[in-house]
């Protein structure tokens, strides 16, 4: 039996019980208590009239005496049944409306709906485990690519949120603990539509159970799992997590990416970013001395990055622990400093020469401890560059407005031409929930975008400024989209035949205006991949073949038009030779007999 | 002992033996039936059976199946003579008697299929 309808026929027994043993006794007596009829006899109630005349009383509609003025006996009795019956149903009301309001009901109820619905899709869903910043970002960019997506998380407050986010498609969730079994198959684990696995709650813990548990009940479904601690790293390994995304790491080659080459950062925030970020100018990076606050993990990665780029770092820290273990790792790199310090006051920065360091790197999981840092900072060498992590999604605009008035207006020369100052130069703030986030995204959606960046991080940083200028050029100001083609039946179904048939066709051909003959529509192919060869930026000339899987870039309207013309024959014909031929059948032939005869007066008047 | 299954046990008993009574008698023949005790045995049938509710086990689903076809066949019963008694034209006949009769008799079977799988259950208790 349902487990709703059980626990609700649990708890109403007792009202129930009340309800038929005070009705049964008003009956009773009403039957039993002598009345006078219309002609002075005497006169005995039916049952039936007991029943109505108790129902009608019980539920205070009072239709009045019926069928006959009631004796006083009788008034007694009423007198009785009216408020044994009325309290009656009082108390089954409210023992109704506590058992709606119970806690462990509505949960009950909640669970149940949300494993309906869970059965209820058809459509491949992933399940994402944690609703916090990174989880977020996940079922954001998921649900607006039009995919599924369920969601399990501990805290209420989070799943409340979700339904105040407005998705594109309907996001099932539930408030439970996402390490238990049970609430993963509840969640679809075992369902065949699942696609994959991603855990993102805040505890490591919780994660690798999560693993362990989708590995254990769903052996072929790819698991992503968020890590920060080593230990757990390796043990989720072991048993062949598929993808490890640790955010410290993740956050410290994307600065490294930052460090080596900013346009080629520049084209990765821009194409694995959220939908309001516009491509800027990119900044070159000085690589003197760098000041690197704060030597937590996340510290302990940027630092190795910096070794690796050869630049010297000061490292402030206020831990004495952490100095240890600075010395402990870094005594053969003699230029290195450590200062014992919090980094927030001036002092301890003017230790760390700030007036001549190139940059400041503020790594800290306290906002306020970092914005306090890049205010002393900025006060001391007002032309210093800083990256700032920031933590939490609710100091967006502290981070914004630090990043806008580089330059404390009493200290400005000259406040008319603030345009030509360098204070319009960018700051690097860095969200490492929102990089994990992206990078998942970016793992889920189009896989073809990390092999993208991989093999650009080879190129030089004069391709990486083409490659923008090219994104901007084509792309421009819109929303920049990517997506994967792969050249089949299902995904490009037109396309695929015409290849099949041996037909020529270019990628130049595929991205024709089917509205101008002479443009291309608004996408950059950045990707071709070939039996596991990847083509960077394949130009028009280039000869598809069946199979190839194409990564382009451009607007969402453009994905539309481009989709139409892989996937429906005639438009495709289109764009290639620009005629309109025929749709139906009976038309098709008539046009071939036409061009029969045509092709036979032609041969006529050239005999 | 516990308190429940005794009230429990003597609902389901009660049930049973106040149906008999109501059944037992020339079928036809209204001075052998007493409407009293079918009111009785309406009642206790519907405590009996809000008794049996939320009980998950196979055993608690089949007892609430009987009594719930014992409170059908009871409630038709009480339906038929409500209608012979106060809305037929010609008043109560016999043949009313012997609808009523027949359909408390398949309430009565119901209700021993009731004992019996109560008796099976408490035979197969252990400790």
């Amino acid at each position: 039996m349902n487990k709703v309808t059980s626990i609700t026929l649990r708890r109403m027994r007792t009202p129930f019980l009340v309800l038929i043993i005070v009705y049964s006794i008003a009956i009773l007596g009403m039957v039993l208590i002598p009345g006078v009829d219309d002609k002075g006899q005497l006169w005995h109630m039916s049952f039936f009239h007991a029943f109505y005349f108790v129902s009608y009383t019980a539920t205070t509609i009072g239709f009045g005496e019926i069928p006959y003025p009631l004796t006083d006996m009788q008034r007694l009795w009423a007198l009785i049944t009216i408020y044994t019956t009325v309290i009656a149903w009082f108390y089954a009301l409210g023992k109704i409306i506590t058992l709606f309001q119970d806690k462990t009901f509505q949960q009950v109820v909640s669970e149940s709906r949300f494993r309906r619905e869970v059965n209820n899709i058809y459509q491949p869903f992933y399940l994402v485990c944690g609703l916090g910043e990174t989880g977020k970002a996940v079922v954001c960019a998921l649900t607006e690519e039009h995919y599924r997506a369920v969601v399990v998380d501990q805290n209420a407050d989070n799943i409340n949120e979700l339904s105040i986010m407005e998705m594109k498609e309907y996001v099932p969730a539930l408030t439970g603990n996402a390490a238990l079994p049970r609430v993963l198959e509840y969640a679809g684990i075992k369902h065949k539509n699942c696609q994959a696995v991603i855990a993102v709650t805040i505890s490591d813990e919780t994660n690798l159970q999560i693993a362990i548990t989708s590995k254990l009940l769903h052996p072929g479904v790819p698991v992503i799992c968020r890590s920060e601690i080593k230990a757990f790293e390796n043990n989720m390994l072991s048993f062949n997590t598929d993808y490890i995304v640790n955010p410290f790491e993740v956050f410290a080659n994307v600065f490294a990416m930052a460090l080596h080459s900013p346009a080629l950062y520049m084209i990765y925030d821009w194409l694995t970013g959220a939908t309001h970020t516009t491509l800027n100018s990119p900044v070159q990076f000085e690589k003197k001395t760098w000041i690197l606050l704060g030597y937590g993990r996340l510290g302990k990665a940027l630092h190795q990055q910096l070794k690796n780029a050869a630049i010297t770092t000061v490292v402030i820290d206020p831990s004495v622990k952490a100095q240890e273990v600075f010395y402990a790792s870094n005594h053969h790199h003699q230029d290195d400093q450590f200062i014992l310090a919090t980094g927030t006051d001036a002092a301890s920065l003017k230790q760390a020469g700030i007036e001549t360091a190139s940059g400041l790197i503020v790594g800290s999981d306290n906002d306020a401890n970092n914005l306090s840092a890049i205010m002393t900072a900025r006060q001391l060498n007002p032309q210093i560059f800083f990256v700032a992590r920031q933590n939490s999604l609710n100091s967006t605009e502290l981070y914004t407005a630090i990043n806008q008035n580089n330059i404390e207006p009493a200290n400005r020369p000259d406040s008319g031409h603030d345009d030509n100052l360098p204070d319009t130069l960018n700051h690097l703030i860095m969200r490492p929930r929102e990089i994990i986030g992206r990078k998942i995204r970016a793992l889920l959606i189009s896989p073809l975008l990390l092999d993208f960046l991989n093999q650009a991080k080879k190129e030089s940083t004069e391709w990486a400024n083409i490659t923008i200028s090219r994104l901007t050029a084509v792309v421009g100001k819109s929303t920049p989209h990517n997506w994967t083609i792969t050249i089949n039946r299902d995904n490009a179904p037109a396309l695929a035949r015409a290849l099949s048939l041996g037909r020529h066709i270019t990628l130049g051909q595929i991205i024709q205006n089917p509205k101008n003959r002479r443009q291309k529509i608004g996408c950059i192919p950045l990707l071709l991949q070939r039996d596991k060869k990847n083509i960077l930026l394949p130009d028009e000339n280039f000869v598809l073949k069946p199979g190839d899987q194409l990564l382009f870039c451009g607007s969402r309207k453009v994905k539309i038009t481009l989709t139409a013309t892989l996937a429906i024959r005639t438009n495709l014909d289109y764009v290639m030779t620009f005629k309109n031929d025929p749709e139906s059948f009976i038309g098709r032939k008539l046009s071939n007999l036409f061009n029969k005869q045509d092709r036979r007066k032609q041969n006529r008047i050239n005999r | 002992m516990n308190k429940e299954k005794v009230a429990f046990s003597f609902f389901m008993i009660l049930a049973l033996t106040l149906n008999f009574g109501f059944f037992y008698g020339q079928i036809d023949d209204a001075i052998h039936h007493n409407v009293y005790e079918l009111f009785a045995v309406v009642v206790v049938n519907l405590i009996a059976t809000v008794l049996k509710f939320g009980d998950k086990s196979q055993m608690g689903a089949m007892l609430l199946a009987t009594s719930l076809v014992a409170d059908v066949q009871l409630l038709s019963a009480s339906l038929v003579w409500a209608y012979a008694a106060h809305m037929q034209a010609g008043g109560f006949i016999p043949g009313n008697m012997s609808t009523i009769v027949a359909l408390s008799g398949g309430a009565m079977v119901a209700n021993i299929i009731s004992v019996i799988l109560l008796m099976i259950e408490t035979s197969t208790f252990q400790h």
